[in-house]
């Protein structure tokens, strides 16, 4: 189990580090979201800044919260490359090995994972080069470093689970805009809850993204300690869709 | 337990409405190259799916290796190798990293040696660290069964092995899988529509067709039993059928005397002399081409007068 989850991982990463355009995409995206959303409040007034978003520049505050849905995105590809899996016939190859079907999962979820970690100093450097200044709280940004690897992984297998019996790309794209485009907004990654209307309260409280990214300003704006809270609520998400994926891919994973 | 390398019981495939598989049953000893013949979506996919456990069987049972495909599939696992009909590999890889990913997989120790004694084998180490996706059909082909031989499977299933190979990488693939027979022990079972591929490789072949085995035996039996020698003779002036008909059906058209026979060649000088004016002789011995057309009622014939009235449809529709 461990052997093939490893070995299938070693495949995700270098066929990740090989591709030009996965480059581009790590680092294009990121600094698309700095220069056009990042911008996008510039003008606000400082105090209003303080008062709400407890930072003097608005790139700071969305920084943790980009890095946050970037984990979440690329979630997604651990769909993707398991459809691609399907259609290359790669993945029978697998099947008629001894490999469980977990690893697979697994594999892939700890692919996609790694992926999201690479655009992390990415992020970082690109937001100091705009003149963030951080805050740094240690032992936060070791609880906030295992939250993005929670998340993560948790992301990944999330969506993984929900397009397993499918061999049809179209699937992990639009499973996952209708994941990711609602959790973004109903979270804290890019506004305060406290314009938040009650309804939307109700649920940026139980959304993940929202507890990733508050271990993050923690960690890296605010420089306050760790919310334990925050960190156990996101390693429950991670284990509840693990164990989903985990059930959903050994009963339902099929060759093609 | 069985002795035998493979054991088919009564397997029934079957997908919604679609019967792929209607009760198979063979069976394959150690160190034999048997081979499956049908025509496309005879059910040899799905046989060999059932067999390395990606799909489980509607109803029977099947041994490989002296497991159950179904209930200890793992250990079915671990004991055959696989080789897809279209060629699985990965093109961003290189050979050596799928290699050591599919050791990985299959769980075998030592892998870097067996590795390069299999790209030696196989004539391939020079090319182990290029990626795969530049590699011709042939080569990357020779890699899948590198990959498949790494673990020393028991049974090596190769899914119509020789699709999409040219002509000469056709037969070096035939080679290697006489070789990996011969060298290695390993009983292989290989899917074809190539007649001529099953009597150059298998010792055994079964001819299924909608998902049944209609004829199991050796190329020669099979020939003996469902084939048929076709003599023809070019001649002058009238025949007497009726002496003919003594060895089998006869024809006659255009001054061609066609007779239908068995063991043709000890025929001959008594067939040539019932027939006055012989100008020609010609003998088309028994093949598995005409016992599958035989057995499978597929004729290329008349797939060939379909394309031609199709062929005529377009022309006139686009006038």
């Amino acid at each position: 189990m461990i052997a093939q989850t490893y070995a299938l991982y070693k495949r995700e990463v270098l066929k990740l580090f090989r591709s030009r355009y996965m480059w581009l995409m790590l680092v294009a995206q990121p600094l698309m979201w700095i220069v056009f959303f990042g911008n996008s409040l510039a003008g606000l007034p400082r105090g209003f800044l303080a008062q709400y978003f407890g930072v003097e520049n608005y790139l700071a505050y969305i920084l943790p919260g980009m890095i946050s849905i970037s984990m979440m995105s690329t979630g997604m590809f651990a769909s993707m490359s398991l459809v691609f899996d399907k259609r290359v016939g790669y993945l029978k190859r697998v099947l008629t090995t001894p490999t469980p079907k977990s690893a697979v999962l697994l594999a892939k979820a700890a692919g996609a994972m790694t992926r999201g970690l690479l655009m992390v100093p990415i992020i970082l450097a690109a937001g100091a080069a705009l003149g963030v200044g951080y805050r740094v709280n240690p032992a936060s940004l070791a609880a906030w470093l295992l939250a993005l690897v929670l998340a993560g992984v948790g992301f990944a297998s999330l969506f993984t689970l929900l397009t397993v019996n499918t061999a049809d790309v179209h699937a992990p794209g639009v499973i996952s805009n209708f994941i990711t485009m609602p959790l973004m907004f109903t979270s804290t990654a890019l506004f305060p809850r406290d314009f938040f209307p009650q309804w939307l309260k109700a649920i940026s409280e139980v959304n993940p993204l929202t507890y990733v990214t508050e271990l993050g300003r923690d960690a890296l704006v605010y420089g306050a300690p760790p919310d334990p809270s925050a960190l156990l609520y996101t390693a429950i998400f991670a284990a509840a869709t693990l164990s989903m994926g985990v059930a959903a891919v050994e009963a339902k994973l099929t060759a093609d | 337990m069985s002795v035998s390398a493979i054991v088919a019981e009564g397997l029934v495939k079957r997908y919604g409405d679609v019967t792929a598989l209607d009760g198979v049953s063979f069976e394959v000893a150690r160190g034999e190259v048997f081979g499956l013949l049908g025509p496309n979506g005879a059910g040899k996919t799905t046989t060999i799916k059932i067999l390395t456990g990606l799909t489980k069987p509607t109803a029977g049972r099947a041994y490989v290796a002296g497991f159950d495909v179904v209930r200890e599939a793992a250990e079915v696992k671990k004991r055959v190798g696989w080789v897809a009909s279209e060629v699985i590999v990965d093109d961003e890889l290189t050979a050596w990293e799928n290699l050591e990913i599919q050791a990985r997989l299959v769980g075998v120790g030592g892998w870097r040696e067996r590795a390069a004694e299999l790209l030696k084998y196989f004539g391939l180490l020079e090319a182990a660290g290029r990626p795969v996706g530049k590699f011709s059909t042939g080569m990357r082909k020779r890699l899948e069964v590198a990959m498949a031989l790494l673990h020393g499977p028991e049974v090596l299933f190769m899914d119509e092995p020789t699709v999409g190979l040219d002509v000469g990488a056709r037969v070096g693939l035939w080679e290697v899988v006489r070789q990996i027979n011969r060298d290695f022990g390993v009983t292989v079972l290989l899917t074809t529509h190539y007649m001529e591929e099953a009597e150059e490789l298998c010792r055994r072949v079964a001819i299924i067709n909608r998902g049944r085995v209609v004829a199991v035996g050796s190329p020669d039996e099979l020939k003996a039993r469902y084939g048929v020698d076709v003599v023809e003779l070019e001649v002058e002036g009238p025949v007497d059928a009726a002496a003919l008909s003594a060895f089998g059906e006869v024809a006659i058209r255009d001054g061609v005397v066609v007779v239908k026979t068995h063991g043709a060649e000890e025929k001959l000088a008594e067939i040539v002399k019932a027939v006055n004016g012989v100008k020609s002789v010609r003998v088309k011995k028994a093949s598995l081409d005409t016992v599958f057309i035989n057995l499978t009622g597929a004729s290329i014939e008349g797939e060939q007068v379909d394309v031609r009235k199709l062929y005529m449809r377009v022309r006139w529709a686009r006038r």
